[in-house]
């Protein structure tokens, strides 16, 4: 038999409310074998071999976080662009420091241009927004290199600005394009469908295998890097599975891999509808063979409501947006709905995309229906991101038991740029209402939707309990919530959002051993400073796995 | 562009009728040999004595005409079946039941393959209204048919004529530039499906904003069972002169009685397209915007009830 493994510390935060402090805890085999004491784990001491690991000895252990919500397919792809981005993004192998203002952004794509030295490497940097990079054209990116191809992705996605070159590099033809209503040859700006006209030049270099899997590599050194040993994949495939999932196993499925991925399946096949949810259903139960020890299908899927938070595409009740444009809903409500049920019968976790509160609402309109149809208690009717609500919705969410798992991101990049600039202050405020959830008791967790917020649940905790705008005001207090709630918002939380809780998500006996190593006590921290604990690495499956 | 394939898209809310619509046009004898793109096959019927050949995201069949599925990405999509060999003679894109279809039209431009041939929108008579009310639809299905160039008010046999000329009216207040014609089952003719929609030359009528006409001018909808002299109706609008903003709908006329013609009348100018063979509801439907100090509605019903005499 293995010998066990006992590590010391100055504190554990078990977040086991029978038990919620402790200074060892015995593990073997990568599981909690107890936690406690040096002198109440002696009766296991006692009986088996063991050592004692005092390298944790100054040091906080937490169970090791969750991101219940987050995409690696798509952070492959991103990843490896040049981050200028307004605020701050701490990555592994980089701090893209923020970068406001427009002088501010064009020095620092200057910057980037003049270190690179392959001269034919083109220069694609995600993270450029109008707000606060001021308005950006084809010209002014000739002004970064007339020769190297210079293309600014849009922090929403929906958009790019291009250079000359770029736009000879994607082999474009102008005359094509000035006919284009969405495309402007002039600015180099390409928006929505024209979009997908700059994206299929870009798309050999962008998905090339190589590019894809070394995307990969970065995001497992992302995921370590927030503290995570658990995460949820929250819509597979991407794309194309059988392209993806052969570079996830190669890059993921390995030894040195410190954390495990959830695989949550689209409910829907792109384009399938009305009348086809048994195929659905069955599409989704046959990935459930490929489950491996890291990458792992669960009885969980994942539908869709309304459009994109940062695209402003949620679906608004009156009185909608201030410039009254709507927003999209990504299938018809009937096939959700008839999806929705179908998955319900066959006893599925239900994931729902839903950004606005006229999203929410027909989340909650079909949720009401299926309770009353065919009851069920413990379902994990999950509503994702919950950008927009209102209060009344939040006791209805309380009401059917559903549960909310919320990018609390959107408050600190999108407070006062929404308020501004889309749906006013009060809305823009009450963005992410999580003290409203606490009061009602609903079980929530945080997430990234990485790369629609940084992979860093410090960070997603420290937005939770200051509701901090970029301008350093706070917004909505009522809403903030305290630690507490917030590391159980990123550990035992969202495991339960993840139906993984009798498994991880806190340190108890029988568990997996999934730590964080932190440098700071949270609990002891100023909350100001919650984001700024260091972290030292994780322990997964008993595994230590230095930063 | 000579040589760029024309680009139909097919839009309108779920259950408006699009996939049988569909159905005909790949099963239908118009002689062409389309490339159509669809949403999701699951729905598509088509008569398995034509298939020629099924792989994966495409069906070809013995009539020249392919299937093909979208399956998340237009562009790729549309690219595929332009690159086919021979290619398509025309493309018809059907847009999702939550689509904008300008927003999907737009995807047939900025490539020299293609050219924007026109947007076709189906609204279901029995129940676009309702949905349009819809708290969570009814943006969608307003902007849809805002969208449109050509509406196809389908399934005119579950409602009544006075429920078509309604419908018919409240479609002419949202979508002014749109051509409106009746459909039974998705039947349409193909010329009128698969023509140009909207001539550039001459840009839809910009007399007013949507739905403040309806304060500022006056409407009238009228139906009748008999088929009109084609001269007679032309004259009529004539003498209305720069009174008449705009008239819609369609008519049967004594010279195609066994035909519905669209009419599509803005300022000075008329046109009489070719119609679908005739659907159910009234033979004739059309909805006049007049100007306030103009013949008035009465008056000018009047003239239309003679017209049949």
């Amino acid at each position: 038999m293995t010998e066990i493994t006992v590590y010391t510390a100055r504190r554990i935060h078990t977040m086991n409310p029978s038990l919620p402090q402790a200074t060892a805890v015995a593990v073997r085999d990568g599981m909690i074998l107890e936690v406690g004491t040096l002198e109440t784990l002696q009766p296991w001491l006692d009986a088996h071999p063991h050592r004692i690991d005092d390298r944790f000895a100054g040091k906080i252990l937490l169970p090791g976080f969750i991101d219940p919500h987050l995409h690696p397919t798509l952070a492959a792809i991103l990843l490896p662009c040049h981050f200028i981005t307004a605020m701050e993004w701490k990555l592994p192998d980089r701090t893209a420091a923020p970068v406001r203002g427009h002088n501010a952004y064009l020095d620092r794509l200057k910057e980037i241009e003049e270190a690179l030295t392959d001269p034919a490497e083109p220069l694609v940097t995600w993270g450029y927004h109008k707000i606060w990079h001021g308005t950006v054209t084809r010209e002014i990116l000739n002004g970064i290199s007339r020769d190297r191809p210079v293309v600014a992705w849009q922090r929403s996605f929906h958009e790019i600005v291009a250079n000359d070159a770029a736009i000879d590099w994607m082999g474009l033809d102008r005359d094509e394009l000035a006919r284009h209503p969405q495309i402007d040859p002039d600015s180099g700006r390409f928006y929505e469908t024209g979009l997908s006209v700059a994206f299929a030049g870009m798309q050999d270099y962008l998905l090339s295998p190589e590019r894809f899997r070394h995307g990969l590599q970065l995001t497992k050194q992302a995921v370590h890097f927030g503290g995570h040993t658990t995460i949820g994949d929250m819509a597979v495939p991407l794309m194309d599975l059988e392209r993806e999932w052969p570079a996830l196993l190669d890059v993921i499925e390995r030894e040195d891999t410190p954390f495990r991925v959830q695989m949550v399946p689209r409910g829907v096949s792109r384009g399938g509808g009305l009348g086809r949810e048994a195929e659905n259903l069955a599409e989704v139960q046959a990935l459930a063979g490929r489950s491996s020890h890291r990458l792992q299908f669960h009885k969980g899927v994942k539908l869709f409501t309304d459009g994109g938070f940062y695209a402003e595409l949620m679906q608004l009740l009156p009185p909608g947006f201030i410039d009254g444009h709507e927003g999209e809903w990504l299938m018809p409500p009937e096939v959700f709905e008839g999806l929705a049920r179908t998955y319900w019968n066959a006893g599925y976790r239900i994931h729902v995309h839903c950004t606005g509160d006229l999203g929410v609402e027909l989340a909650l309109d079909v949720l009401e229906k299926l309770q009353f149809e065919r009851p069920r208690f413990n379902h994990r009717f999950t509503i994702e991101h919950f950008g927009v609500s209102t209060p009344e919705q939040v006791r209805r969410v309380a009401d059917l038991g559903a549960l909310v798992s919320a990018n609390i991101y959107y408050v600190h990049e999108l407070g006062e740029a929404y308020w501004q600039h889309s749906i006013g202050h009060e809305r823009a405020s009450q963005m992410a209402r999580l003290g409203s959830l606490a009061r009602h008791d609903v079980t929530f967790a945080l997430h990234s939707d990485f790369t629609m917020a940084p992979a860093l649940p410090l960070n997603s905790a420290w937005v939770a309990v200051n509701r901090t705008g970029e301008s350093g005001a706070v917004l909505g207090p009522e809403e903030r919530i305290d630690v507490e709630r917030a590391m159980r918002a990123i550990t035992i939380d969202a495991a339960y959002i993840l139906g993984m809780e009798h498994e991880i998500g806190s340190i108890r006996g029988g568990k997996k051993a999934d730590f964080t190593v932190l440098e700071a006590d949270p609990f002891e921290t100023p909350v100001e400073a919650l984001k700024d604990i260091p972290i030292w690495g994780t322990v997964f499956e008993g595994r230590p796995a230095p930063l | 562009m000579p040589g760029a394939i024309p680009v139909t898209v097919v839009g309108g809310y779920l259950g408006a009728g699009k996939t049988t619509l569909i159905n005909h046009l790949l099963n239908g004898g118009h002689g062409r040999r389309l490339a159509v793109l669809v949403n999701d096959f699951g729905e598509i019927n088509i008569d398995a004595r034509l298939i020629a050949r099924h792989d994966g995201a495409t069906i070809a069949l013995s009539n020249g005409c392919v299937c093909c599925s979208i399956a998340g990405d237009l562009g790729a999509a549309l690219k595929q079946v332009a690159a086919g060999r021979p290619a398509p003679d025309h493309i018809v894109v059907e847009a999702s039941g939550v689509a904008d279809p300008a927003r999907t039209a737009n995807y047939a431009r900025g490539w020299p393959e293609f050219r924007p041939q026109g947007i076709v929108v189906l609204a279901d008579a029995e129940t676009v209204r309702e949905r349009a009310g819809d708290k969570f639809v009814g943006g969608t299905v307003r902007r849809q048919i805002a969208a449109a160039e050509l509406i196809v008010l389908n399934k005119t046999d579950l409602a009544d004529a006075g429920q078509l000329s309604a419908t018919a009216e409240w479609l002419a207040a949202l979508s002014p530039a749109a051509s409106i014609v009746p459909a039974l089952h998705g039947q349409l003719d193909w010329a009128q499906l698969l023509g140009p929609q909207r001539d550039a030359a001459d840009p839809a009528p910009q007399d007013d904003s949507d739905g403040d006409h309806l304060a500022l001018h006056a409407t009238l909808s009228w139906t009748g069972d008999v088929p009109l002299d084609r001269r007679r109706f032309a004259d009529l609008l004539t003498e209305l002169g720069p009174t008449l903003l705009r008239c819609k709908g369609w008519l049967r006329l004594l010279d195609m009685p066994t035909q519905s013609t669209a009419v599509q009348a803005a300022g000075q100018r008329l046109d009489l397209s070719s119609g679908p063979t005739a659907g159910g509801g009234p033979a004739n439907c059309l909805v006049f915007v007049l100007r306030r100090d103009g013949i008035a509605p009465e008056d000018l019903r009047r003239r239309l009830d003679g017209l049949a005499d």
